[in-house]
């Protein structure tokens, strides 16, 4: 019997037509139900029976998949420098910039996020691939408890990042570009994969002025496995970049974050009082940043790679570096997991290694051995 | 018609059974895989390029969690004393290798070992779905076992899933090219996921963590990334270097 036949079957109206089901038992008290009759009674059953734990089944996604809500530590065991204390003036290494974004790049002065109309441009959706703090996912379900959405927050100063899995469109390339973009989400196995669009124009990492623009597109691939998170953003940018910018972190599950405050909102204030109400914008113009050849000077590599050139980022490029890096004498300065902490809570018990930075009496007190 | 519904319930048993199952029987590995690894990745060095290029200063172990013993281990180093003792291969043993700037080749040994080849200090790892009854004397690579983490696959639903693997019986080596140590107490896990975009790029995401009792204070966690490369013709084998 085919299914659409069985549905009538079970939904004719008894009023018009009693169904076979409906008048089997009375022919059978009447003595005069046959063996077809029967048979017919237990196919619908069977039929029904199976189609009834289908559909519930059917309701459900194909596997359960993972659950992200949560708290994540922060492992700043990537680019640490970048995530904690910022970045090097003047370096790029590893970036594909275009020739546009190493030009802005280099007019970047230290000042610039001072100014009041740049103070939240840092915090952009994804800039938590280059914070030093937490992230927290939770998600956001309708009546009937299905997710709509996954919320990404943390270290964000702007916004949270909402991931719709509801399946809406993205809007309009012409629509309002928000603090938090626009992002949508489905899952691949244990992968949740994100793609963000409608973004501001935004520095991507921390303190050294590399732009992107707000024609940049996120795709995100976010996966839990046990305690580890990880995500990996692929950023795509026709303005400031030659090729996608690819970057994968590690977050590790805090089963006692979860009352930790967000970092969600971006206030803004005076910092330099000078600067205030005067127009100007701190800036270098082109060929006078001073710090154009830090890398150079301090760790002997080629200005082409400080300076974000895709080739640089390609085993290859270590023919070019063969012949022409020396390494310098010794580590100077942020050589430690922990620097500006060593000594104090949160370091890491007996370091002594040379932060550059630690105060020659709080070195002294700390390399001193244990009584 | 008792066998309609039995057949039934036994198709959506199946079907439930078949999710987020893993360790496949060891000789069905290959025919199992729920994602194809094999190909030519390359490392792309957007990440630690300072650490990962070239061979840092002496002394510069940022970011790895190392205790007391390890920084003096670090501090210690020194690569005539490797060269002379024919070990300028330390950084290249498996937790090192594979965040170094590597092309590698991931191909099926047999139906059961998949085969990771790198030009960078042409090395082999072998990653063993099968068994072993002994895995052999401590080596730069290890003993490495691997599984398929299959997700979804049921009722003709997309199959997903990742390769898990654990290295240890490892000699010890460097985490990083300028004497970071680990011991060879140091245990290697890994997990090897494949991400696509609709542009065809495909990505490969190696989240890894380091444990050493020896010389960690806590698990070095990080996640390493790799691009398909359809050119392979950038494949440039290169004996281990001690200083470079």
């Amino acid at each position: 019997m085919g299914s659409n036949t069985m549905r009538r079957e079970i939904l004719r109206p008894t009023t018009h037509r009693p169904s076979t089901l409906l008048r089997a038992p009375r022919a059978r008290a009447e003595g005069r139900g046959t063996e077809a009759q029967r048979q017919r009674i237990k196919k619908i059953l069977c039929v029904s029976v199976s189609l009834c734990v289908g559909m519930i089944m059917l309701d459900k996604p194909a596997f359960a998949q993972v659950e992200l809500g949560g708290t994540y530590a922060i492992r700043m065991y990537e680019d640490y420098i970048e995530r904690g204390p910022g970045s090097f003036l003047g370096d790029f290494t590893g970036m594909p910039m275009s020739d546009e974004g190493r030009a802005k790049a280099l007019r970047y002065s230290s000042s610039l996020p001072s100014t009041i109309e740049r103070q939240c441009l840092a915090q952009s959706p994804w800039v938590g691939m280059y914070r030093p703090l937490a992230l927290r996912f939770w998600s956001e379900v309708d009546e009937s408890g299905r997710v709509v959405a996954w919320v990404m927050g943390g270290d964000y100063l702007r916004d949270t990042v909402r991931i719709w899995m509801d399946g809406r469109p993205h809007p309009s390339a012409n629509a309002w570009h928000s603090p938090s973009g626009f992002t949508t989400g489905h899952w691949e196995g244990d992968t949740l994969v994100a793609r963000t669009t409608h973004v501001k124009t935004a520095w991507i990492r921390r303190g050294v002025g590399i732009p992107g623009s707000d024609q940049s597109t996120f795709t995100a691939f976010i996966t839990r496995r046990e305690n580890l998170l990880t995500i990996m953003t692929v950023q795509e940018d026709p303005i400031y970049l030659t090729e996608p910018h690819v970057v994968s972190r590690v977050w590790e599950f805090d089963p006692r974050g979860s009352q930790g405050p967000l970092r969600d909102t971006c206030n803004v204030g005076v910092e330099i009082p000078s600067l205030e109400d005067t127009g100007e914008v701190p800036h270098y113009l082109p060929g006078q940043n001073p710090e154009e050849d830090y890398m150079v000077r301090t760790y002997n590599i080629p200005k082409e790679a400080a300076m974000g050139f895709a080739h640089t980022l390609y085993p290859e490029y270590r023919k070019t570096l063969r012949s022409t890096y020396k390494p310098p004498e010794s580590c100077g300065r942020y050589c430690c997991g922990w620097i500006e902490r060593q000594g104090l809570p949160g370091a890491a018990p007996g370091l002594t290694c040379n932060d550059g930075n630690l105060p020659a009496e709080l070195r002294k007190a700390i390399t001193a051995p244990a009584r | 018609m008792k066998s309609t519904l039995l057949l039934a319930i036994l198709l959506m048993t199946a079907s439930v059974g078949a999710q987020g199952r893993a360790a496949q029987a060891p000789a069905a590995a290959r025919a199992d895989a729920p994602i194809d690894l094999t190909g030519q990745w390359v490392a792309i060095i957007s990440e630690d390029w300072r650490w990962r290029m070239i061979t840092p200063p002496k002394g510069d172990i940022v970011s790895i969690p190392l205790n007391l013993q390890g920084q003096q281990a670090a501090d210690a180093w020194d690569p005539a004393k490797d060269e002379a003792a024919g070990e300028q291969c330390k950084a290249y043993g498996a937790p090192g290798l594979m965040r170094g700037p590597i092309r590698m080749r991931i191909s099926w040994q047999d139906d059961s070992t998949l085969k990771v080849e790198t030009d960078y200090g042409t090395q082999t790892r072998l990653l063993r779905f099968a068994a072993a009854s002994s895995p052999g004397s401590r080596s730069l690579q290890g003993f490495t076992s691997a599984q398929w983490i299959v997700r979804g696959g049921g009722r003709g639903a997309t199959r997903y899933g990742s390769l898990k693997t654990i290295t240890n019986n490892l000699r010890p080596g460097y985490l990083r090219k300028n004497g970071v140590p680990y011991s060879e107490r140091a245990q290697f896990t890994e997990h090897w996921d494949v991400h696509s975009l609709p542009n065809g790029d495909k990505y490969l995401v190696n989240t890894n963590v380091v444990d050493d009792p020896v010389y960690l204070q806590a698990p070095f966690q990080t996640a390493i990334h790799y691009k398909l490369e359809r050119d392979t013709s950038k494949w440039d084998p290169t004996p281990c270097d001690a200083r470079f």
